[in-house]
C-alpha cells in the first residue's frame, strides 16, 4: 500500500512545478479532512482553512473589484474590470454608463471550481485567476458565489447560477458595443464547468443569447468506470472515491451518477438538439481521470449540432491554471482571449 | 484628572505563577513564493521543499490509516493557515504524538526539522519553546472598499456622486462650492428614500460634511460620557461587532488565565461593563475552580459627583459573589487613555495580567510634534507590565489617511456597508440608537481634524505592523474561536454576517467585506522587536467554551 502512495506522489511530483504540487497537495490534504465518511461536510473548519480576499475598487494590476450583494437572496456576484474602462469615481459606478458604444467588451460570469463544495467567488485562488483572466482577455468577468453542497444540493448552483445571468444581462453598465447589450460568455472550471453546461441550457430555453461557454476539466461523471477513471485513479491529486463522495452530496438522495446533471449525455440525458446553444470550449487535462467523461461531453455536443473546441492538453493536471508558472497556463488564456475576441 | 479607587469590594490571596514568556527565533523577511502568496499562503521557496516532504508523509498517513487521521485533524485546533509551513507541521506533530506516522521510506529524505516534537499545546507552556515559522509579513495593501449594494435608485447614485464630488471641494479648498452642493444634496435627500439603503447613510454623511463646512465646533447635540454609553450599549444590542469583540477577547483571555489563580484584566474603557460578565461565569465554571479576579475599569470621569465606574463595579461584584468568584474592582477615572499611567493601575508582581482594548488604540494615533507620540507611550508601559496577553479589537478601515478625501470616500463605503448590515435588526430601540451611535463616529471621521478626530481607524496590516514595532508577537487565534463565533453569529444575527479568518486574528463582517478584527498579543522578548524580525506568534488552545 505505502509503495503504490509512494508511486502516485511521484508521478504527480514529477508533472507540476514543485508550488504547484504544494498547492494542489494542501488542497488535497485538506479537503480530505473536511469530507465526512457520513457525506456531511465540516464547513466551519472549511471556511476557517480557505484564504479569502476582500474585493478592491482601487486597481491593482490593472484591474479592480467590487461586490455586488443581492438584498432579496444574499448571493454575492464579485465584479472584476480593466482600469480605466468606467474607471469608478471614488468607487462608484455609474449605472447608466455603458463599458463601450462602439467596442465589443465581453462579459465572462465565470463559476469558480470545488466539486460543489469548496471554494467561494472571494477565495484568493479565485480572486486571482479572475483577475490575470481580466487581463489577460481584456473582457469583464462576474464571478459568481453560488450556494454550495451538501447543505445547498442540486439545484441550487444551477439556479444561484441562472440569476446570475439575468442579473448581468440587466445591467446597463455592461453594454458594450454599437448593438448596446451585454456580451455574455459562461466559463467555469470543475463544477464551474458543469454548472456552465446547464444554465447554457436553460438560456437557450428561455432565448436568452450567451455568445460562448468555456469549460475547464469540467466535472462530470457516471454511473459506469471509465479507463480514464481507473488508470489515473489517486494518480494527480485526485482519486474516484472523493469523486463519488462530491457527487453524493450534490445530487438529490438516492440518486446515482446518471443523474442528467452529472451525466448530460447519458442515459438519461435531455436532448439539446435544436437549441440555440451556444459555441464551446472544452479544456481536457491529460492527467485528469475525469477526462473519459469530458471527452464524452465534447462528443455530445457535436452529435447535438453543436460547435465545440477542444483543448486537450496532454502534460496538464488539475487546477493547472492557479498558478502561471507553466506552459499551459499560457496556452489555456491565448486560446480563451481568441474564444471571446469578437473580431474572431 | 481625578484618580478613584473604588476597590476592596471582597478581598482575596492566592499564589500565582509569574509570567513567563517563550523565546522565539528571528527569520528575515525573505523569498517568500509570490505565486503561492497570490493564492493566500505565505512560504518561503527555500521550504517549498521541506513542506512538500511534509505533505508526502501525511498523505501516507491518510493512505494507511484514513478514518484515524481524518479524525484527528478534523478534531485538531488550527491556526493560521496562511503559514502553510507550520500548518502543515503542526498536523504531522498531532500524528507523531499517535504513532500512526509510518516510518519514512527509502527516498525521503530524513527532515532533521521534522522529527522534533513540535508542542501543539497552549504557549503556557514554559518548558518547550515552540520555533514558529510565521514569518512577519508587511502588506502593502490598499485600502478596501465595496460598491454600496442599492444602487437602484437613480438619485441614490447622484446623492454618491454629489457626496464625492462636495469632498473633493471641500479637500481643495473651495467652500464656496461645496456649501453649493450641500444645498444640491439636501434637496434631493428629500426625494430619495432615507429609510433605508443608501439615503439613510447619505444622510449622515451630509450632515457630516456640513458641520465639517460651517466648521460647527462641539459635540452633536451636546453628547456626554452617559449618553455615549447609553448608544454603545444599543449598539452592542442591535448588531454583533461588540459582541463578538466581547466573546473573542474573552476565550483568549480565558485561555491565557489558565493555570493562574491571581489574575487582573485591565479594561480600556468599561462602559456599562458588558464584557466581563461572560468572563466570570466562565472563571466560575473552570476545572479547579476560579481564580481571584481583579478588574481595574478605566473610563471617563463622572460628572455631578456621581462614580459611574464604581457602580458597575459593584454590580460586577454582585455577579462575582453569586458565583463565588473572589472579585475586586477598581475603577481608573481619565479623561482620555493616555493620562493613565501604569502605576494608577497596581498591578502586582504575582498577577497574571489581560489587557483589554475594545477599540482604543486609534484614539491613539493623533500625533502632536510637542510631546511623545500617545500610541508609543501607552504600548510602551503595556509591554513594560508584560501582561499575559493583550487583546485588542479595532474598526476594520483606512480611515486615519491624511488626504481628506481618501477618508471620505473609504467611510463612506465602510459605514453604507456598516448600516446595510443594520438595516435586518429587528429590535427597537436599539436599532435607531445604534444609528445614532454610528453617526456619531462618522461625524468625528467626516468633520473633525487635529486633536479632535479621535475615530483614526487603521486597518489590522497597519496594527500588525504598528504592534511588531512596538515590540509585540501575535498570539494566534485558532479554529476553535472561529466555529464559536460563526456558531454565536447564527444565534444572534441576521444572515449575511461572516467571520473570517485572517492570519492569526479573526474579523467580523458583512458579506465579503470585514469591518471589525479581532487579534491578541504578548510582550515579544527582548531584542526581537524590529518589524519585520518578529518570529513567533504562539498560540491560543481554545478547548473551553465560554
Amino acid at each position: 500500500m505505502a509503495g503504490s502512495n509512494e508511486v502516485n506522489l511521484n508521478d504527480s511530483k514529477r508533472v507540476v512545478p514543485l508550488n504547484t504540487w504544494v498547492l494542489i497537495s494542501n488542497f488535497k490534504l485538506a479537503y480530505n479532512i473536511l469530507r465526512r465518511p457520513d457525506g456531511t461536510f465540516n464547513r466551519d473548519l472549511a471556511e476557517f482553512l480557505d484564504r479569502k480576499v476582500p474585493p478592491n475598487i482601487n486597481p491593482v494590476d490593472g484591474v479592480f473589484s467590487f461586490d455586488h450583494v443581492d438584498r432579496a437572496t444574499s448571493l454575492l456576484n464579485r465584479v472584476y474590470m480593466p482600469a480605466p474602462l468606467n474607471e469608478p469615481q471614488g468607487g462608484i459606478i455609474d449605472p447608466e454608463k455603458p463599458l463601450s458604444t462602439t467596442e465589443i467588451v465581453p462579459v465572462i460570469i465565470f463559476f469558480h471550481g470545488g466539486s460543489f463544495t469548496h471554494s467561494s467567488a472571494n477565495s484568493a485562488i479565485y480572486d486571482t485567476f479572475c483577475r490575470r483572466l481580466v487581463n489577460l482577455c481584456k473582457a469583464v468577468v462576474v464571478s459568481v458565489n453560488y450556494r454550495r453542497s451538501p447543505e445547498h444540493p442540486y439545484p441550487c448552483a444551477y439556479d444561484d447560477g441562472w440569476a446570475a445571468v439575468n442579473w448581468v444581462k440587466s445591467r446597463t453598465w455592461l453594454h458594450s458595443g454599437k448593438d448596446s447589450k451585454v456580451h455574455v460568455y459562461l466559463a467555469g472550471d470543475s463544477s464551474g464547468g458543469n454548472i456552465v453546461h446547464h444554465v447554457a441550457v436553460r438560456a437557450a430555453e428561455a432565448q436568452v443569447e450567451v455568445l460562448g461557454n468555456i469549460l475547464l476539466h469540467p466535472m462530470f461523471g457516471g454511473q459506469s468506470r471509465t479507463e480514464s477513471e481507473k488508470r489515473l485513479d489517486g494518480r494527480y491529486f485526485v482519486t474516484v472515491q472523493d469523486r463519488d463522495w462530491y457527487w453524493r452530496a450534490y445530487l438529490p438522495e438516492g440518486e446515482d451518477r446518471d443523474h442528467p446533471a452529472c451525466n448530460p449525455f447519458g442515459p438519461r440525458g435531455e436532448s439539446i438538439e435544436g437549441l440555440k446553444f451556444p459555441k464551446s470550449l472544452a479544456v481536457v487535462a491529460g492527467f485528469d481521470l475525469s477526462q473519459d467523461w469530458q471527452l464524452a461531453y465534447v462528443e455530445g455536443l457535436k452529435r447535438s449540432g453543436h460547435e465545440v473546441k477542444l483543448l486537450f492538453l496532454e502534460q496538464a493536471t488539475v487546477g493547472f491554471y492557479f498558478l502561471p508558472n507553466n506552459d499551459h497556463f499560457y496556452c489555456l488564456m491565448e486560446e480563451i482571449k481568441n474564444f471571446v475576441n469578437p473580431n474572431c | 484628572m481625578v484618580l478613584y479607587d473604588s476597590s476592596a469590594l471582597s478581598a482575596g490571596s492566592g499564589g500565582g505563577s509569574g509570567n513567563s514568556s517563550s523565546s522565539s527565533s528571528k527569520h528575515p523577511q525573505t523569498d517568500i513564493d509570490g505565486l503561492l502568496a497570490g493564492a493566500g499562503y505565505k512560504v518561503r521557496s527555500s521550504e517549498l521543499t521541506q513542506v512538500a516532504q511534509r505533505l508526502e508523509r501525511l498523505d501516507t498517513a491518510m493512505v494507511n490509516s484514513p478514518a484515524d487521521f481524518t479524525q484527528l485533524a478534523s478534531d485538531t485546533v488550527h491556526y493560521n493557515p496562511s503559514d502553510l509551513a507550520s500548518w502543515v507541521d503542526s498536523l504531522l506533530s498531532e500524528f507523531t504524538h499517535t504513532s500512526a506516522l509510518p516510518a519514512d521510506g527509502p527516498g525521503f529524505l530524513i527532515d532533521p526539522g521534522v522529527n522534533q516534537t513540535v508542542p501543539n499545546s497552549s504557549w503556557n507552556d514554559q518548558s518547550a519553546p515552540q520555533i514558529r515559522r510565521n514569518v512577519c509579513f508587511e502588506q502593502n495593501q490598499n485600502h478596501q472598499v465595496t460598491v454600496v449594494t442599492a444602487m437602484e435608485e437613480d438619485s441614490g447614485i447622484r446623492l454618491v456622486h454629489l457626496m464625492m464630488t462636495c469632498a473633493e471641494s471641500v479637500q481643495r479648498g473651495d467652500l464656496g462650492m461645496a456649501t453649493s452642493f450641500i444645498e444640491d444634496m439636501q434637496g434631493l435627500l428629500m426625494r430619495v428614500n432615507t429609510v433605508c439603503g443608501i439615503g439613510k447613510v447619505a444622510g449622515h454623511f451630509i450632515e457630516a460634511l456640513s458641520r465639517r463646512i460651517f466648521q460647527v465646533v462641539g459635540h452633536i447635540s451636546g453628547s456626554s460620557a452617559y449618553e455615549n454609553e447609553i448608544l454603545y450599549h444599543h449598539f452592542y444590542e442591535a448588531c454583533p461587532y461588540l459582541k463578538f469583540a466581547h466573546f473573542t477577547a474573552n476565550q483568549a483571555i480565558l485561555e491565557a488565565f489558565d493555570g493562574h489563580d491571581c489574575v487582573h484584566v485591565v479594561d480600556f474603557n468599561l462602559m456599562h461593563g458588558l464584557q466581563w460578565p461572560a468572563l466570570i461565569q466562565a472563571l466560575a465554571l473552570r476545572p479547579g475552580g476560579p481564580p481571584f479576579l481583579r478588574l481595574t475599569g478605566i473610563g471617563p470621569p463622572s460628572p455631578d459627583g456621581r462614580d459611574c465606574l464604581r457602580e458597575i463595579g459593584l454590580r460586577l461584584a454582585e455577579l462575582a459573589r453569586s458565583v463565588n468568584v473572589r472579585f475586586a474592582f477598581r475603577g481608573v477615572a481619565a479623561a482620555r487613555l493616555e493620562d493613565v499611567k501604569p502605576w494608577m493601575l497596581e498591578v502586582s508582581a504575582n498577577e497574571a495580567v489581560a489587557v483589554n482594548s475594545i477599540m482604543q488604540l486609534h484614539r491613539l494615533l493623533g500625533s502632536d510634534s510637542t510631546r511623545n507620540s500617545p500610541i508609543e507611550t501607552v504600548l510602551g508601559w503595556i509591554r513594560e507590565l508584560n501582561p499575559k496577553i493583550m487583546t485588542v479589537v479595532e474598526q476594520e478601515a483606512n480611515h486615519n489617511q491624511p488626504a481628506f478625501l481618501d477618508r471620505f470616500t473609504e467611510a463612506l463605503y465602510y459605514y453604507s456597508t456598516m448600516f446595510d448590515s443594520l438595516e435586518a435588526c429587528p429590535l427597537q430601540p436599539a436599532k435607531a440608537l445604534a444609528e445614532i451611535y454610528i453617526q456619531r463616529e462618522i461625524c468625528n471621521v467626516v468633520s473633525c481634524e487635529g486633536p479632535a478626530l479621535v475615530e483614526r481607524h487603521e486597518p489590522l496590516a497597519k496594527w500588525r505592523t504598528r504592534l511588531a514595532g512596538a515590540g509585540f508577537r501575535p498570539l494566534h487565534l485558532g479554529s476553535n474561536a472561529f466555529k464559536q463565533a460563526s456558531m454565536l453569529l447564527t444565534l444572534f444575527s441576521a444572515e449575511g454576517y461572516c467571520v473570517e479568518e485572517n492570519e492569526g486574528c479573526l474579523t467580523l463582517g458583512w458579506h465579503s467585506r470585514p469591518l471589525i478584527a479581532a487579534s491578541a498579543w504578548q510582550a515579544a522578548p527582548d531584542g526581537a522587536s524590529e518589524v519585520g524580525l518578529i518570529n513567533g506568534g504562539g498560540n491560543i488552545n481554545n478547548n473551553d467554551a465560554l
